[in-house]
């Protein structure tokens, strides 16, 4: 079944004038659902962007983007919002996480807005926390982790909401070979619960692994094979 | 001295001409959309009108509101003006201070009624996906855009006509007519004010929105000269003051805001669910309820003084 169909998108900054940049280009692809596919290219060649588009955080300057049947490209700003929430999880470079927080804290956030017993969500933050086998920090304030850790705090709050898609934006930018494995390892267990997992990366490491089932190659905002 | 150099009016009109801007700016984006709109597209022009669409919701969302807002703030200077004017007493005798003054209290209360209603269809478009009321309630901006750019003008028109060397007439001469519109008694119109606030509160109850609208329209004219000919006796507890304005006055403890805020909020509120089904295709009947509510606090408020005064005084007037 195609979970995503991204057709003949473009994404141009100042359409309207004379420095306008293609960042996207007629970029056409469908990805079937529990796929693991990675986008990979050069820093510039548009797989954030691509990112950013699928996960409507943004919207595309012509083209069509289909998740589950519905057209995202199209979504109000409010229905986006709550497509990101129920269907979407980010996993970022930087981690993006509330320093001030722990780990526990960190995870628990995307719940506040839920309406989900207590019971439920305990049971669904202890799931995520084991899953990215970062339980046994679950009290350190993420300040004090190590960057592999901070990583997989960030997976265990991208699992939270146990959305069907999951978009990790250079997730082993920041990390050693160690924590990068450790995350290709998570990757099967995503495999496993039949998420479908869209990594933007020049990452070698992913291609090596068997857990990759495609990879979308980019160049200057167009797919190359 | 000028008009124009009073405190309210300069202000009132420096609002005024920002939102005229703001407005028209939206207007000339509103007709590239509704020349260019196909939902279904995903060209990088449709693209382009969603964002826009989205610009001018926020422009239209803020000076709607805006307008809705001025409205009472037009009210209140009126009301300051008669301190300006020779010979005005109250709002009647500015609004009366030349022919352009009851006109431009019509088209506001026309717009009002206009921008209320586009902010529920607005308010129902963005909440689907697919812009369901998009070209409607765009051409139902257009048209009153058309008043607004009108409404300008007679302001500019009516200010600009206010005496200030003549003395003006007002409530005292204005309404002084010893006789009720239409040859109306005053019975036969109080029986009329209440059996219709009656009809709309159960035709609320059963949810009949067409039947509501038309005994909405009836009743508003009704309740004006209800309230202007025979509850206001009893505001101002004296037989010969026929004046719609002057209870908007502090001396009356501003119950006129009180009075025909509610009047206006019952019978926008009894009108909107047929016009928006003209409009939407769908009903949208629980407005109704606040109809009723809003009618019931106005017809109690003005029942109360008739009540009051003849505890008082044993008699009526």
């Amino acid at each position: 079944m195609k979970q995503i169909t991204v057709s003949n998108v473009d994404k141009i900054y100042n359409s309207t004038k004379e420095n306008a940049f293609y960042a996207l280009k007629q970029i056409s692809f469908e990805i079937e659902a529990g796929e693991i596919v990675i986008l990979k290219g050069v820093s510039g060649s548009g797989k954030s962007t691509l990112l950013s588009l699928i996960g409507g955080l943004s919207k595309p300057s012509s083209g069509d983007i289909i998740v589950e049947g519905e057209t995202i490209a199209k979504l109000p700003d409010r229905l986006a919002s709550l497509y990101r929430y129920e269907r979407v999880g980010f996993i970022f470079q930087s981690f993006n996480l509330l320093n001030g927080l722990n780990v526990y804290q960190n995870v628990t956030a995307p719940l506040m807005l839920s309406e989900w017993s207590a019971s439920q969500r305990e049971e669904k933050i202890d799931r995520a926390l084991q899953i990215a086998n970062i339980a046994h920090k679950k009290k350190q304030k993420v300040s004090d982790l190590s960057g592999g850790e901070k990583q997989r705090c960030a997976i265990a709050r991208a699992l939270v909401m146990d959305p069907p898609i999951i978009l990790a934006d250079e997730p082993t930018a920041n990390l050693d070979t160690h924590n990068s494995l450790m995350f290709i390892e998570i990757l099967k267990t995503f495999k496993a619960m039949g998420k479908t997992v869209l990594i933007a990366t020049h990452d070698v490491l992913f291609e090596e692994s068997d857990v990759i089932d495609r990879c979308i190659r980019m160049k200057d905002g167009e797919i190359v094979s | 001295m000028s008009i124009f150099l009073s405190h309210e009016i300069v202000v009132f009109l420096v609002i005024e001409v920002i939102l005229l801007v703001l407005m028209s700016i939206a207007q000339a984006n509103i007709v590239v959309i509704l020349r260019y709109w196909d939902f279904e597209a995903s060209s990088a022009l449709q693209y382009r009108l969603e964002k826009k669409n989205y610009l001018i919701n926020t422009i239209l969302y803020f000076t709607v509101a805006t307008k809705i807002i001025l409205f009472l703030f037009f009210v209140q200077s009126l009301n300051s003006l008669s301190g300006v004017v020779p010979g005005a007493m109250c709002s009647a005798g500015v609004v009366g201070a030349n022919v352009y003054g009851n006109l431009l209290l019509l088209v506001k209360l026309w717009l009002i009624f206009g921008f209320g209603l586009w902010l529920i269809v607005n308010k129902l478009d963005l909440a689907a996906v697919d812009f369901p009321y998009l070209r409607r309630k765009y051409w139902l901006y257009t048209f009153l855009f058309v008043g607004v750019v009108l409404e300008f003008f007679l302001e500019i028109a009516y200010f600009g006509d206010i005496p200030l060397n003549v003395p003006v007439f007002c409530c005292s001469v204005v309404f002084q007519a010893p006789k009720l519109p239409f040859g109306y008694t005053q019975e036969f119109l109080v029986s009329l004010f209440y059996g219709l606030f009656v009809a709309i509160a159960v035709l609320n109850v059963l949810k009949n929105a067409m039947a509501s609208f038309i005994c909405n329209v009836l009743f508003l004219f009704v309740a004006y000269y209800a309230i202007t000919y025979f509850f206001g006796l009893y505001v101002y507890e004296m037989p010969n003051h026929k004046c719609p304005y002057c209870m908007l006055q502090k001396e009356y403890y501003y119950i006129g805001y009180a009075i025909w805020g509610t009047l206006f909020l019952g019978i926008f509120f009894g009108m909107m669910p047929f016009l928006i089904e003209l409009i939407t295709k769908k009903p949208h009947l629980r407005l109704l309820k606040f109809s009723t509510f809003y009618l019931s606090l106005m017809t109690a408020i003005c029942t109360f003084y008739v009540v009051r005064y003849y505890v008082m005084t044993g008699v009526f007037l």
